[in-house]
This record gives structure tokens, sequence and C-alpha cells, in this order.
């Protein structure tokens, strides 16, 4: 009952946006030429749908996050566990790494185009360099917190490297690590989307630029409204999987 | 099922040679920059002795046990385990730590934390968690085989922690003050488990504590250590018989005598005021 109410009273503020907009594009208030009206970005929504260009779109968009984003999320992992862990490597890998680190991911598009060409893969490349460094900097954080207990039992227990790592070292930096992913997770979706906008001829960025160019601002916010859906729902599923896998990870020993 | 559960656990080892002693140290010292934490240790562990450590905090003690351990490195001196030099820390000498909130993996049932002492070791899933369990069996664990570390008490952590120690098979087995922090009862009953296995097994134990009843009531010999810098004052031979209890051994002549003079070397200054 409660709940019904606030998602109620959330919905108030849009709702008389909306209609604000609605009324605006009908009087001629609002230029039609880039705010179209509600009504007719829903009918162009509905129709992108039908035809399947909406869909269509958002796999090929998701197809290079996702795969940027699992690229780079290992590559940070790989990378920053073992700068958490020794302050040998720290040292003698860190400040490469924080001078590449501020090449914006925008500036990789002429390489990755000459290496590439258009298409997937250069998409990929772009979006899993942005990609790796939030998720390195937090697994280097969560790796150096780890307690040095726990690095000894398996000093004691004799683990080999690799069960060390993947027994107590992930297992102990996974939950702030998914953290990390997450975040890197917003930023794969932005730089795909970039990438279409200015470069890459696929996914939902080039349609949109399309729809723009083709003067169909109608069809443009129907898409840039459907992004921010895909985006929140994307964000939502990650949240659901943290919750559900990564949480215990986090659970803070009793004493 | 009692046969599968003896074929599962492996017979005491033997590759032990009774010439030489579980652990010795020679002329060990340690410091901590220009700090001198350990003087001039001279210790020697029996095969099969358990042999308590006392001292007042600040004597070393810890560091004592780190250095038996292999997780530090002394600053000079020599450390033997069965006759060879130590150069790191070792499955041979299992560490039981005080602070088993830290030292079980959170994320791991109890079956899984004492499992992963045989994960190096290899083997199936199944046989591992048939082992754990068998192993949490005997001490007493097994219907929490499958609970997290954080839903048990702190005296059942650590009779974990103690089960995952043992799952390493180890030679030696360090004890760093693992009843410090646990309340006088839960202290007995673990005091008691542990009195219980080394009945059983005869595993050389080196036992840290500053509770000078638990290292006399524990104890084949008891060492006392003095701080700044630590260094051995006294090594008592306890010779009370097994199996103790905690109420007739505790009130043997022999044990007050002991206790006496534990006191007096540690503790001077504590008789009532004229």
């Amino acid at each position: 009952m409660n709940r019904a109410l606030s998602i109620c009273r959330g919905a108030l503020l849009p709702i008389l946006l909306v209609g604000l907009w609605e009324a605006g594009a009908r009087t001629g208030v609002l230029p039609p030429g880039t705010l179209s009206s509600p009504a007719a970005i829903g009918a162009a929504s509905l129709e992108a749908l039908r035809d399947g260009s909406l869909l269509w779109g958002t796999i090929e968009t998701f197809e290079t996050a996702l795969c940027g984003l699992a690229i780079g999320s290992i590559i940070g992992v790989i990378i920053g566990a073992p700068l958490g862990l020794s302050p040998m490597v720290e040292a003698v890998v860190g400040p490469t790494l924080d001078a590449i680190r501020p090449v914006p991911s925008m500036a990789l598009l002429p390489l990755a185009l000459l290496i590439y060409g258009f298409g997937v893969r250069m998409e990929i490349m772009v979006v899993a360099f942005a990609c790796t460094w939030p998720v390195l900097i937090v697994t280097v954080s969560a790796v150096r917190a780890i307690d040095r207990r726990l690095l000894e039992v398996a000093r004691v227990l004799e683990l080999p490297w690799l069960l060390s790592m993947g027994r107590i070292v992930l297992p102990a930096a996974l939950a702030r690590i998914g953290v990390g992913v997450r975040v890197a997770a917003g930023i794969a979706l932005v730089v795909a989307v970039t990438t279409e906008i200015v470069l890459n001829p696929r996914g939902l960025g080039y349609q949109m630029i399309v729809a723009s160019q083709s003067l169909r601002p109608d069809l443009m916010w129907a898409e840039l409204i459907w992004l921010g859906l895909v985006g929140l729902a994307f964000d939502l599923v990650l949240r659901a999987i943290e919750g559900r896998w990564l949480a215990r990870y986090a659970a803070v020993p009793v004493s | 099922m009692c046969a599968q559960v003896s074929q599962i656990v492996p017979p005491p080892r033997t590759r032990t040679n009774p010439e030489h002693s579980a652990l010795e140290t020679r002329r060990l010292s340690m410091r901590f920059g220009n700090r001198l934490v350990l003087d001039d240790i001279n210790l020697t562990v029996r095969q099969g002795e358990f042999l308590c450590v006392v001292g007042p905090s600040g004597c070393g003690k810890t560091t004592l046990l780190r250095l038996l351990a292999g997780l530090l490195r002394s600053s000079s001196g020599e450390l033997l385990a069965a006759g060879a030099a130590v150069a790191g820390p070792s499955r041979d000498r299992a560490m039981v730590f005080q602070d088993y909130g830290r030292a079980l993996l959170p994320w791991r049932s109890v079956w899984a934390n004492v499992a992963l002492a045989y994960e190096a070791r290899g083997g199936s899933r199944a046989e591992r968690r048939e082992r754990a369990f068998a192993l949490l069996a005997r001490m007493g664990l097994a219907e929490v085989g499958e609970y997290f570390p954080g839903q048990l008490s702190g005296g059942m952590q650590q009779r974990v922690q103690i089960a995952r120690a043992l799952a390493q098979d180890p030679r030696v087995l360090l004890m760093d003050e693992p009843f410090g922090a646990h309340d006088a009862m839960t202290r007995q009953h673990l005091q008691d488990a542990i009195a219980r296995l080394g009945g059983e097994r005869r595993i050389t134990t080196v036992f840290i504590t500053h509770d000078l009843e638990e290292a006399i009531y524990l104890g084949d010999r008891v060492v006392a250590l003095a701080a700044n810098p630590g260094r051995v004052l006294e090594t008592l031979e306890v010779g009370l018989p097994r199996p103790r209890d905690q109420l007739g051994t505790r009130e043997a002549p022999l044990f007050l005598k002991h206790r006496h003079r534990l006191f007096e070397l540690l503790l001077p200054g504590t008789r009532p005021h004229e």
C-alpha cells in the first residue's frame, strides 16, 4: 500500500512533464524539428519495435559492450591483483599504467580503426580499454585490503600460487571487484554507443545518428528513451547478480 | 560407515626420525628495527610433546611462534624442524591463530574451510568433503558442517580452525593463544577438546598462552619467557598424570606447586602487602 503510494508520488513529476511537453508540442510552443511530441515518439517507438530495428540495434550494441566489458574486466583483474599483492610489482608497473590511463578511450578510435577496420572488433577494443581502468583500480585496492591473516593461512597450507589466488585472494576481493565491474558496465555502454555515433556503422548509436541526420527527431527520441530503459535494465541485472552471487563474499566475519 | 571413515583418515605418519627433536632453536634472536624482541632463544621441542610457552604480553611469544611457523625470518640463529633448517612456512607445521574470525574464510562453509587443507593435494570434491566431515565429527562439529563460520559461536569457530590445522596432517601444531579470546567456560571446553586430541594423536604441539594455569593444565613442559627482550627464564617439567581433568588436576599439589613457581617467576610482587 505504502509502496504503491510512493510509486504514484514518484511518477507524478514525469507524467506532468510529459503532459506539458505534449501540450507544448501541439500548440507549437516547442520546436517540432527537435522536440517531437510524445505521441509521435510513441508512434515511432512502436514502428521501430515492430520492424525489429530497435531490438537488432540493441543486440549489436550489447554484443560489443558485453564483450568489451568482459575482456576489460579480465585484463583489469589480471593486472590489478599482482599490483595489489606486491609493492614491488606496483613500483615497476604502476608508473607505466598511470601514464597510459589518462588517454581518453575515444582517442583510441583512429588506432582501432587502423587495426581492425569498421565492425565489431574495433568497437570491442575501445570498450575493453575503457573498462579496464575502473576494474583495475578497484582490484588493486581490494586486493591490498585483504586481511594479511588470510594470506598467511595460504602460506601455512602451502597452497600453490594459482590455488591461493583462486581460493583466497580473488574470493576475498570479489565483492569489491564486482562494484568496479558495475561501474565499468555503465562506461561500456557509453563508449559503445559513442563509438557507433561517431564512427562505427552498427548498433543503437548508429541508428540514432541516422535518424537525426534524416530529420526524424521522433525516431531519434524513441531510440534515446529506449537506450535509457535498456541501460537501466542492464544495471538492475548486474545489481541482481551482485546480490545473488557476490553478497556472501562481502560477509564480514563474525567474531 | 566406520570402516569407510578409517580408510579415509590417513594412518599416523612414520616419516619422522625419532632421533631428531621436532623443533629446535639455536641462539635464535629477532629484532624489529632497533628493538630486540627475542634474545638468544634455545628451545628443544621433543617429538610428541605438548610444550606450552607462557610469558607477559610483549615478551615475544607470538613472534616466537611465527618464527617457528616460518612466517617470519629470524635476525640471527638457527631453526631446525626435524633436523632440517626451516626456510619458510610448511604444511608440516600447522598454525592455529588466535583471531579465528580473520583466519577462516567467511565465504566458505565450515567443511569447505577444513577441506581447503586438502585442496593442494588434489582428489575429488566428494572425497575432500568426506574427509573434512570425518575430521569435523571428531571435533564434535559434524552437525554444523554446512554452516558458514559467521553463523557459529566463537568457540566453534576456533574448533573449525583447529580441524583445518589437523587436516593439513602436520608434524607440529603451533597454537597462538588459541583460547585467549573466549570466556572461561568455553575455554575449559576447548582445553579439554585439545587435551583429548593430544591423547588420540600424540601430535607435537607448541602452545602459546598468557594463562599460567592453562599452560600447566595442558602442557608436558612449560617454558616461561621474560619480556624486554624476550628470553627463556625457566623450563618446567609438568609431570602431572594424564588424562587430566578440570577439577582434580587443578587441585593437585603438584599443579599448585607449578602455579606458585610460575607466579613467582612471571608476576613477582603479587603477594598481598603487609
